[in-house]
């Protein structure tokens, strides 16, 4: 049924932040691959790795974090800590023999839906490319 | 675990079924186990079905919902309390969005918006089924509010919420209140002038036992949250005892020795003023200041009036607060250099100095030793930018424009009024004005928005030239005396409130709402609220209205004095937790403490300072810590069902 | 007349302010009655599709809304009746008469199962759709009615019992009449919202004469999901309009009409007409003709210019006549203004953006007592500082009841009201 050379990208988004943008998104009529799956979170630096290598486990080809960044409500630390995330959930991916740039993450502000449709464009086709080899 | 799930699959009219096929997705629901019942409905939201979803979880006895409808942002609380009228916690439902990231995002692929719609309700289903039972947590809250900026928002503001029995902490940044207004004079449309306005408040104000008002102050620190915020107070020394008797001679005197001179921005840089000053002579509260990045010390002040203490020193205090509300205001645009021949023709003022001008010529209008006769105005100077950053308009400027223009004509003999605008947006009853300016003679003429007037200057004069698209797009021709660039609004710098509080900014650079017509004055930063000018270009009217909708707000929040929370927070699973303190550093609240459990240490969260973030997860090295609603169990078991 | 209730706050209209007002008031534990004269709370609101700027759905802003409203605890609602005598006897005591007029219908019983609009014989044009199609003598007003009760249109109503036969709920009640309740408040707030203008009172723009010529709130009814035909559809033929102008300031800056003032709304709500209508129709071009273009609200020039990014297409023009040519389309003759000369231009369909008058008989439910300005909106009487004060204190006014606003900033005219009103139940008054 389903088409397995599209590639599904989980997005973990928070609440007050990058969702609002992905939300904008769909408000503004901004088309972006209609296999990208968001999951809300209270903030980018709440997420397990766990989570993430469970989701490539499962057959997600991409994980996209729409980081708070400086925007964060709760700290202003949070940019470091989200991207601590990333590097050890990269780490983590290696021994996995997974590629770490199936792993991305940016920060997305509340109005950001452009840049989070460009964002989910570009590495959908990198997906696409990587799926293809 | 629950296995009674209900699940409603909204059409939103047609916002969703146009693009996604609900009954395929319903038909989909039905099949996954533990859903007894699944069904369309034309509007979730409307209150006959939310009637029908409490009488089914009644009548067959469901244990959990899940809404597949719009953003959780517009309706999550709507559901939980159907859930919760219908006898369910309302932390067993689920709202799953295939809205604004299903039917529209997906808009241009309905087959595909289709399949992400099923796989985002099997993934809302999974979650349901591990969600628990949750509570509320209920937090004291301080029924005192900090409102900040003392304008007509502010100002307005305190008095109400003193009134609604709420302690009132008005902070302002200046020696003086009453921001922007007291600048105008003659104000629309009840000729009051903007002193006036600000003298009847103070005065409420100054006398109300439940407001203290801070001059020169500004927030610098901030600790807590909603239901109690810790500020810390920055009072700049105002060089003027406290306990001043005000003898005006002696104090008027000290400023007339006073051998420092500088711009005057109360009269927008037009004139200059002393270091020790008052803006206007009724000025609140009544006692001058001394502007202390511009005093010298030199002590002959001192020598003259015995109320003058160059030895203060600045001054911090700590207040505590369950609300914040801001009402910081705007500043105007200040045009670039050359920008209409601003700072190079040097007849060329802005219409926030052309008021103050106005103000300060009794009898003729004179500028730069010229009389004035000839005024052309050139409008959206600073707004609706084509190639600046300011798309928006300013919506208070064409009507402050052609108002200041038939004051000018009234006070003085012989103003020709040149208004050069791209389409007057006097709205409303404003109207009237354009109407009574037009009959008054003041001429119109309107450009392009690709093409506005050019200024230049030719020998002695100032030319403002433009294509009117009034008559057949003719170059028309003005000799101007005095040309007023109608500058629009900016907010007034605002950086180290932003900085301290994280008020979210907008596209056009103001503070943002959450939600334009449900919730216009709230942030998603719990407890802090704004109002006036500061969220977008106001009139007076218009800000103060903003300023009371804020208030009945905040009173609502804080005037209870217990605010409900989301139950979401972490949990330490002691059996796994070994007191490595990750955590605590994590933590940005400092609510996480080492207690002893059984034979070994292990961390506590406190309930009433958690807020939820998160932040402790990802470091724990034991996976010790869980947040509540997102759960490991919760949260895997969605995404394997997204993925499926 | 039997009984007298007693309310802190009486709130005149169910419209958005009103709910808004009464929502504020009633979470700060204050008892208010909200009367509304039509048969369901909403407003106009409720039969918008999008709203400007942010495009969201209006049904889906105002239903919650509305439903809050009915629930709370602390809020009572009567609809389908009015208020009158409204009687100052001293600060904090009003004495009012509320009138219920008759449903015909049960409302208590009444499932909305519509069986009886089934059964009824009668049809005739339904007001809220803005006569585009028709309903029955007995009906369910809208499908998000509240309350989504069934009411029998008595002027229209064969008596034939049709209905009565087949409700299920036995609910039908032709003994119903006319109930009067006295009231007694402490405070009362004004949110009695606006009429729209009635086109027919400008005859050369053809309303009501040729067919295709249809108000923009009718047109605002073909694109709201629960739309009538499901489409855009001009009234005439049935055919799916390719070319569509709108007709700026029908009945606004207009002193021919007697309405000299803008009403704040209509560039704003065309100009979003014509995004959703390229959006529905996308081989469809659509004009405006404007004298100013007023997009001066937070997000409103920005609106503006996407929607001439989307190809909307906007004429500088004062429109003189409208004409019909044989096949129902229209020609329509405007000064350019750009260019100075009377041109004409054909259109399959116009839309005349009416704007927004003072509603009436406000000030006679107070027995005149009440002030007025001069377009007849409620007069502010101090409007720079406290802008929800009418003449008489203890009486607040609330949205569109004070003059032309939209959406958000009735929102928050509606919060000043009930600012001030609980400003004035909490003793405000003495020191004001």
């Amino acid at each position: 049924m389903e088409n397995t050379d599209n590639p599904k990208i989980l997005v973990f988004s928070t609440e007050k932040i990058s969702d609002p943008a992905i939300d904008m998104a769909g408000l503004l009529k901004k088309h972006y691959p209609a296999t990208v799956y968001t999951v809300n979170v209270p903030c980018s630096s709440a997420i397990k790795s766990k989570w993430i290598l469970h989701a490539f486990d499962k057959g997600f080809d991409g994980v996209f974090i729409a980081a708070d960044g400086t925007d964060c409500s709760f700290s202003d630390t949070c940019s470091d800590k989200t991207s601590k995330i990333v590097a050890n959930t990269h780490e983590l991916m290696k021994e996995k023999n997974i590629d770490p740039a199936k792993l991305k993450m940016a920060a997305i502000c509340s109005v950001c839906a452009e840049a989070f449709v460009k964002h989910m464009k570009s590495f959908h086709k990198f997906l696409s490319e990587s799926k293809g080899n | 675990m629950k296995n009674k799930i209900g699940v409603y699959v909204c059409m939103c009219g047609s916002n969703i079924s146009d693009y996604v096929d609900v009954d395929k997705v319903k038909e989909a629901a039905e099949k996954i186990d533990g859903v007894y019942v699944a069904k369309t409905t034309m509007f979730a939201c409307a209150d006959s079905t939310q009637q029908e979803i409490e009488n089914d979880i009644k009548e067959q006895k469901l244990d959990a919902i899940v809404v597949a409808s719009c953003s959780p942002k517009l309706h999550l609380d709507t559901f939980r309390n159907v859930a919760q009228r219908g006898g369910l916690n309302p932390y067993n439902y689920v709202q799953v969005n295939i809205r604004e990231q299903g039917s529209w995002a997906h808009s241009d692929n309905p087959p595909l918006a289709t399949e992400k719609a099923i796989n985002l309700v099997k993934g809302g289903i999974e979650r349901v089924k591990h969600s628990k039972e949750l509570i509320p947590i209920k937090i004291p809250s301080i029924n005192a509010v900090a409102v900040v900026g003392a304008g007509i928002a502010g100002m307005r503001a305190a008095l109400e919420l003193a009134e609604m029995g709420t302690t009132v902490h008005l902070i302002e940044r200046e020696h003086f209140v009453g921001g922007r207004t007291s600048q105008w004079n003659v104000l629309f449309t009840t000729n009051e002038t903007g002193q006036e306005v600000v003298t009847r408040l103070y005065h409420q104000i100054n006398t109300h036992p439940k407001i203290t008002l801070y001059t020169g102050t500004e927030i610098i620190g901030k600790k807590g949250s909603v239901g109690e915020f810790n500020l810390t107070l920055k009072i700049k020394p105002r060089y003027i005892k406290p306990d001043c008797k005000h003898d005006i001679k002696d104090l008027e005197k000290a400023i007339a020795v006073c051998p420092i001179e500088v711009d005057d921005e109360f009269n927008f840089n037009i004139t200059k003023r002393k270091a020790i000053y008052k803006n206007y002579c009724s000025e609140f509260p009544e006692i001058p200041a001394i502007d202390c990045e511009a005093c010298n010390k030199c002590g002959e002040c001192v020598k003259i009036c015995a109320d003058i203490d160059l030895n203060q020193q600045p001054e911090e205090v700590n207040i505590s607060v369950g609300a914040i509300q801001l009402s910081t205001g705007f500043n105007p645009y200040e045009p670039t250099k050359g920008e209409f021949g601003f700072g190079e023709i040097d007849n060329v003022i802005t219409l926030q100095q052309f008021k103050r001008l106005i103000e300060l010529n009794e009898d003729a209008l004179i500028y730069n030793n010229k009389t004035i006769k000839n005024i052309a105005y050139i409008y959206c100077v600073g707004s609706r930018q084509i190639d600046g950053p300011n798309k928006y308009c300013s919506r208070y400027c064409c009507t402050s424009a052609i108002h200041t223009a038939i004051l000018a004509k009234e006070k003085y003999s012989e103003i020709n009024n040149f208004h050069f605008n791209r389409g007057i947006r006097t709205y409303g009853k404003q109207e009237k004005l354009y109407h009574e300016a037009s009959e008054a003679g003041d001429i119109f003429l309107q450009s392009f928005e690709e093409a506005p007037p050019q200024v230049e200057r030719a020998g002695n004069e100032t030319i403002v030239k433009i294509n009117d698209i009034l008559t057949d797009n003719e170059e028309l021709e003005v000799n101007a005396d005095l040309v007023v660039l109608v500058t629009g609004m900016v907010p007034r710098d605002y950086e180290g409130i932003v900085n301290i509080l994280k008020v979210p900014i907008g596209r056009d650079k103001f503070f943002n709402e959450i939600h334009p017509k449900l919730r216009p004055v709230e942030t998603v930063i719990d407890g802090v609220l704004i109002s006036g000018a500061c969220q977008a270009p106001l009139n007076i009217t218009e800000s103060v209205k903003s300023a009371l909708s804020a208030a009945s707000k905040v009173n609502s929040l804080v005037s209870s004095g217990e605010i409900k929370l989301e139950p979401t927070m972490a949990v330490i699973h002691n059996d796994k937790c070994t007191w490595c303190d990750k955590c605590t550093e994590a933590c940005p609240y400092d609510a996480i403490s080492k207690i002893k459990y059984k034979d070994k240490e292990v961390a506590e969260v406190s309930k009433s300072l958690c807020k939820g973030c998160g932040m402790c997860l990802p470091v724990c090295p034991e996976n010790a810590i869980d947040l509540i609603g997102y759960t490991d169990i919760e949260m895997e078991s969605m995404i394997e069902a997204l993925i499926y | 007349m039997s009984k007298t209730e007693e309310y802190d706050v009486l709130v005149i209209g169910g419209g958005i302010s009103g709910e808004e007002a009464a929502l504020n008031l009633a979470d700060q534990g204050y008892k208010v009655l909200i009367v509304e004269k039509d048969l369901s709370v909403g407003g106009k609101m409720i039969h918008l599709s999008k709203v400007f700027p942010t495009l969201d759905c209006s049904a889906c802003i105002t239903t919650p809304k509305v439903s809050e409203t009915a629930r709370h605890p602390n809020i009572t609602i009567y609809t389908y009746s009015e208020v009158s005598n409204i009687d100052k006897k001293s600060e904090y005591d009003f004495r009012a008469l509320l009138t219920k007029h008759p449903r015909y219908v049960i409302e208590d019983a009444c499932t909305g199962c519509q069986l009886c609009e089934e059964a009824c014989p009668v049809t005739v044009q339904d007001q809220y759709q803005y006569d585009l199609v028709g309903r029955k003598a007995v009906y369910v007003p809208f499908s998000i009615a509240n309350p989504r009760v069934a009411a029998i249109d008595i002027e229209n109503c064969s008596l034939c019992g049709a209905c009565e036969k087949v409700c299920p709920a036995d609910c039908i009640d032709f003994t119903q009449e006319e109930e009067e309740i006295q009231i007694k408040v402490k405070s009362v707030v004004i949110a009695t919202g606006f009429k729209l203008f009635d086109p027919t009172l400008i005859p050369r723009y053809g309303f009501g004469v040729f067919k295709n010529v249809v108000t923009s709130m009718q047109m605002e009814r073909q694109l709201v999901p629960t739309r009538p035909y499901n489409n855009v559809l001009r009234p005439k033929d049935g055919k799916v309009p390719d070319n569509i102008a709108y007709v700026l300031c029908a009945g606004s800056r207009d002193e021919t009409v007697g309405n000299p003032i803008c009403s704040q709304v209509c560039c704003m709500y065309s100009i979003k007409q014509a995004q959703l209508l390229m959006g529905a129709l996308p081989m469809a071009d659509v004009t405006i003709y404007y004298l100013h273009i007023r997009s001066f609200g937070k997000g409103f020039n920005e609106f503006y210019q996407q929607s001439k990014d989307m190809g909307v297409t906007f004429i500088k023009g004062k429109i003189g006549k409208i004409e019909e040519t044989e096949n129902g389309d229209l020609k329509l003759r405007y000064e350019d203004i750009e260019s100075g000369v009377v041109k004409e231009a054909n259109h399959d369909m116009a839309v005349l953006s009416v704007g927004i008058l003072a509603n009436d008989g406000v000030s006679s439910m107070f027995n005149n007592k009440l002030e007025l300005d001069q377009y007849n909106f409620v007069e502010q009487k101090d409007i720079l500082a406290n802008p929800a004060q009418t003449n008489m204190s203890g009486v607040y006014v609330a949205g569109t009841a004070s003059g032309p606003m939209d959406i958000p900033d009735s929102i928050l005219s509606a919060g000043a009201a009930s600012a001030e009103t609980s400003g004035y139940l909490r003793g405000g008054y003495d020191e004001k």
